[in-house]
C-alpha cells in the first residue's frame, strides 16, 4: 500500500504539471484526499487499530502514526489553550513545516521543489479554462516570475504557509499580523467593523474577524491580483474571497483552514488545511526581512575611512 | 480609490516632490485645514503643478514644543501594568527635509520658494537638542560625505545619493519619527511601531539582543517602562537610512537609547533619543521630536492622520488601520529618473 501511494504521489504531480483535466488524476487525487481525511481522525483510527488486531503493514504504519499524532493531543486535553477575554489567544511566533509555498496541489520532487502532498482539499484546484491557461503559463515562468522573488508582500492566505515563521499579537479589538518577510503588517479587526464600503485593492486583503466558538472566522476580499498563491504559479483576480478558520489543534499547533473563491478564476469555492506550529526556541524572534532593499541596499550605508 | 500599491508610490512620490512647496505654503499658524489623501495619490498629475496641493498646508507644523519631564504614569494602564499610550500619531515639527532646520527646507531645493525664509528663530529648533548648537558632532571626514550627499541629492549622478526611503526602504531610527503618522500598538512583552514606511518591534522581555553581525534598517529594540518613560536600546543598525534629505547619517556601529516621555493628557509625548556613533561623531548627541496624538474623528489631512473611519452599524467614530506597503518606488526624490545612474 506504502509504495502504490508513493507512485500515485508520483503519477499525481507529474499530471499537475502536465495534464490538468485527466480521469488519472481525478482517481488520484481522491486517493490523496482519503488519505487526508484519514490523517486528520487519527484518534478514532488508533483506536480501531488497538482494539482489533488487523495484521497488516498498512494498520501498523497506520497506528504508529496514529501514536505520534495521539501522544500531543492527549496532553492537549491537560494543557488548556490560552485565552484572552474569554477567547483563544493565536499572540506567539508560528510557522508550517509544509510544503504547502511550493505547491498548494501534491507535487513529487522538482529541482526547485521539495515533494509534498499539497495542502488542497480534493488535490485539484478548479480553474475555469482559459484560467488553468494562466496558471500553466506562470508555472513555467515560476523561476523568474514569481512575486516573492522581488520581495512583494505575499499576500492571504500564502502568507500564512510561506515557510518563514509570522508573529501574531492579539488585542480585543484586532489581531495583529507581521510576517517576517518583508515585515509586512496585516490587521485582522475584531471589533465588529465591516469591510470599507468602497473597493480597494490591498495586497494582503481587508480582514474582518468573528468568534464562532473557539475557531476565529475571518472574512478577507479587496485583493490587488499582483500576488500569487504559490511558487508554482497558482493565481487569482482582485474578485478573491477568503474565508479563513483559525483553531487550535493543541496549545502549540493551529489548524488552519481556509476557503477560496475567485469567479473569474476558479469554477467552484475550494479549500485548503495546513497546520501552524509555535516556535518554543529560547529568545526566538522574527528578524525584519527587508528583502525588498536587497537590490539597492549595497550603495548604502556610508563606507567609514 | 486608486490601486493601493499605485497609491502609496503616488504618495511617496508626491509628498516628495512637493515637500518644498509646503514648505513654503505651510503657515505655522494655518488652520486645520483637510487635505484629503486621494489628492496626493495622482500619479499622472505633477503635484508640483497643482494649485490645490501648494495651497493645501498638509504637513502642520508648530514652531516650540514645550519639554515633558520624566515621572510617574499617572493615566490609564493596561492589563500587563503598561502606561497605555496605544493609537495614532504623529510629529509636530515637519518631515525629513532638514534634519537641524526642520522648517527651513531642504538646501538647493531646485523648487523656487514663494516668500524668504526670515529669521531662523521664526522657526522650530534643530531637532539636535544637544550639543546647544544644534548642529550633529561629526567628525571631519563624516561632514564631508554629509555635505556630499546634500549636493548630490538634487541632481543624483550616484546611487548612494538617492535617498533610501525614496526606493521604499524603511525611514530606520530615528527618521520614522519625522516621516507621516503612525500608529502605536501595545501587548504583553511588546510596543509595536507601525510607520509609514517599515515597523517596529520592540521587546520589553529583557532578551539578549541579536549577534551582533545581523544588520537590520530599524535596528532591534529593547524596552522597559520607567514611569511615564519608554527606555528602548536600539543595536544592530545597518544605518542605511539617512536622517533626512540634509543626508545627516550614522555607521553600523551606532547605539541609541530612545526615551519616549508621555505627557499625562496622553496627547503629548517627547521622543528623546542619544545616538552614540564613535566611527563618526566625535561625541554622542541627543534628538528631540514633540509629537501628539489623533483620534477618530480629526481632520484628515494626508500626512499626519491618514487613518480612515471604520465601517460599521454603531454611530461611534472608530480609526480604521489599512495595510501601508511600499515595494516598487525606484526612483529619486522628485529628480528626473534619468540622471540616476
Amino acid at each position: 500500500m506504502k509504495s502504490v501511494l508513493a507512485s500515485q504521489r508520483l503519477s499525481t504531480s507529474w499530471l499537475a504539471a502536465a495534464v490538468r483535466v485527466s480521469a488519472a488524476r481525478f482517481v488520484a487525487a481522491r486517493l490523496v484526499a482519503a488519505r487526508f481525511v484519514a490523517a486528520r481522525s487519527v484518534s478514532a483510527r488508533f483506536i480501531a487499530a488497538t482494539t482489533a488486531v488487523v495484521p497488516t503493514v498498512a494498520a501498523l504504519v497506520l497506528a504508529a502514526s496514529a501514536i505520534a499524532f495521539a501522544t500531543p493531543a492527549t496532553a492537549a486535553g491537560a494543557n488548556k489553550i490560552p485565552r484572552l477575554n474569554g477567547k483563544p489567544d493565536f499572540s506567539g511566533i508560528w510557522q508550517t513545516t509544509s510544503t504547502a509555498d511550493f505547491d498548494l496541489e501534491p507535487h513529487s520532487t522538482r529541482k526547485d521543489a521539495p515533494p509534498g502532498a499539497g495542502i488542497v482539499a480534493g488535490g485539484v484546484i478548479p480553474y475555469l479554462p482559459a484560467a488553468l491557461e494562466q496558471k500553466k503559463k506562470n508555472f513555467g515562468a515560476r523561476s523568474t516570475q514569481d512575486p516573492r522573488l522581488k520581495c512583494w508582500t505575499l499576500g492571504t492566505p500564502r502568507g500564512i504557509y510561506y515557510p518563514e515563521p509570522f508573529q501574531v499579537f492579539q488585542r480585543g479589538e484586532d489581531l495583529t499580523v507581521v510576517f517576517e518577510f518583508g515585515h509586512s503588517v496585516r490587521t485582522i479587526h475584531t471589533n465588529g467593523t465591516e469591510h470599507p464600503t468602497e473597493k480597494n485593492e490591498f495586497w494582503l486583503g481587508d480582514s474582518r474577524g468573528h468568534w464562532e466558538g473557539d475557531t476565529l472566522v475571518v472574512d478577507v476580499t479587496d485583493f490587488e491580483d499582483e500576488t500569487w498563491l504559490d511558487r508554482a504559479g497558482d493565481f487569482h483576480s482582485t474578485d478573491m474571497h477568503v474565508v479563513e478558520r483559525w483553531k487550535f489543534l493543541d496549545p502549540n499547533t493551529i489548524d488552519y483552514q481556509a476557503t477560496i473563491e475567485d469567479p473569474k478564476v476558479f469554477s467552484r469555492p475550494w479549500n485548503i488545511e495546513v497546520f501552524l506550529y509555535r516556535h518554543r526556541e529560547k529568545n526566538f524572534q522574527l528578524i525584519e526581512n527587508y528583502c525588498f532593499t536587497l537590490d539597492y541596499d549595497k550603495y548604502y550605508p556610508v563606507p567609514a575611512p | 480609490m486608486t490601486r493601493n500599491i499605485s497609491r502609496w508610490t503616488a504618495l511617496v512620490l508626491a509628498l516628495t516632490i512637493r515637500q518644498a512647496l509646503w514648505a513654503e505654503a505651510a503657515q505655522p499658524s494655518a488652520p486645520e485645514a483637510q487635505a484629503p489623501a486621494a489628492a496626493a495619490a495622482q500619479p499622472s498629475q505633477p503635484a508640483a503643478q497643482s494649485p490645490a496641493a501648494t495651497a493645501n498646508p498638509g504637513i502642520r507644523w508648530e514652531k516650540s514644543f514645550a519639554p515633558i519631564s520624566e515621572g510617574k504614569w499617572t493615566g490609564h494602564r493596561l492589563a500587563d501594568g503598561q502606561p497605555d499610550v496605544q493609537g495614532d500619531w504623529s510629529n509636530t515639527i515637519g518631515n525629513h527635509d532638514n534634519f537641524t532646520d526642520p522648517q527651513g527646507g531642504t538646501p538647493g531645493d531646485p523648487v523656487r520658494r514663494k516668500r524668504a525664509l526670515g529669521a531662523r528663530d521664526e522657526r522650530a529648533p534643530s531637532r539636535v537638542s544637544d550639543p546647544a548648537d544644534g548642529q550633529v558632532p561629526f567628525q571631519p571626514w563624516a561632514r564631508a560625505k554629509q555635505e556630499e550627499f546634500a549636493a548630490g541629492l538634487w541632481n543624483a549622478t550616484r546611487q548612494e545619493y538617492i535617498e533610501p526611503l525614496a526606493r521604499c526602504a524603511p525611514a530606520g531610527v530615528p527618521k520614522s519619527f519625522m516621516w507621516h503618522g503612525y500608529e502605536i500598538r501595545q501587548f504583553p512583552g511588546y510596543v509595536l511601531f507601525l510607520f509609514n514606511s517599515g515597523t517596529r518591534i520592540i521587546h520589553l522581555d529583557g532578551k539578549p539582543h541579536l549577534p551582533d553581525n545581523i544588520k537590520l534598517w530599524n535596528g532591534d529594540s529593547r524596552g522597559h517602562w520607567e514611569g511615564n518613560t519608554l527606555v528602548v536600546d536600539v543595536s544592530n543598525n545597518n544605518s542605511k537610512a539617512r536622517f533626512a534629505r540634509t543626508g545627516e547619517f550614522a555607521s553600523e556601529n551606532l547605539r541609541v537609547e530612545e526615551r519616549f516621555t508621555f505627557d499625562a493628557s496622553g496627547k503629548r509625548f517627547n521622543y528623546v533619543a542619544t545616538l552614540t556613533d564613535p566611527t563618526v561623531y566625535t561625541r554622542p548627541f541627543t534628538v528631540t521630536i514633540p509629537m501628539r496624538r489623533f483620534t477618530a474623528g480629526d481632520s484628515q489631512d494626508g500626512w499626519h492622520y491618514e487613518v480612515p473611519l471604520s465601517n460599521h452599524k454603531g454611530s461611534q467614530l472608530v480609526a480604521d488601520h489599512y495595510e501601508r506597503p511600499c515595494v516598487e518606488n525606484n526612483g529619486p526624490f522628485g529628480q528626473v529618473v534619468g540622471s540616476a545612474q
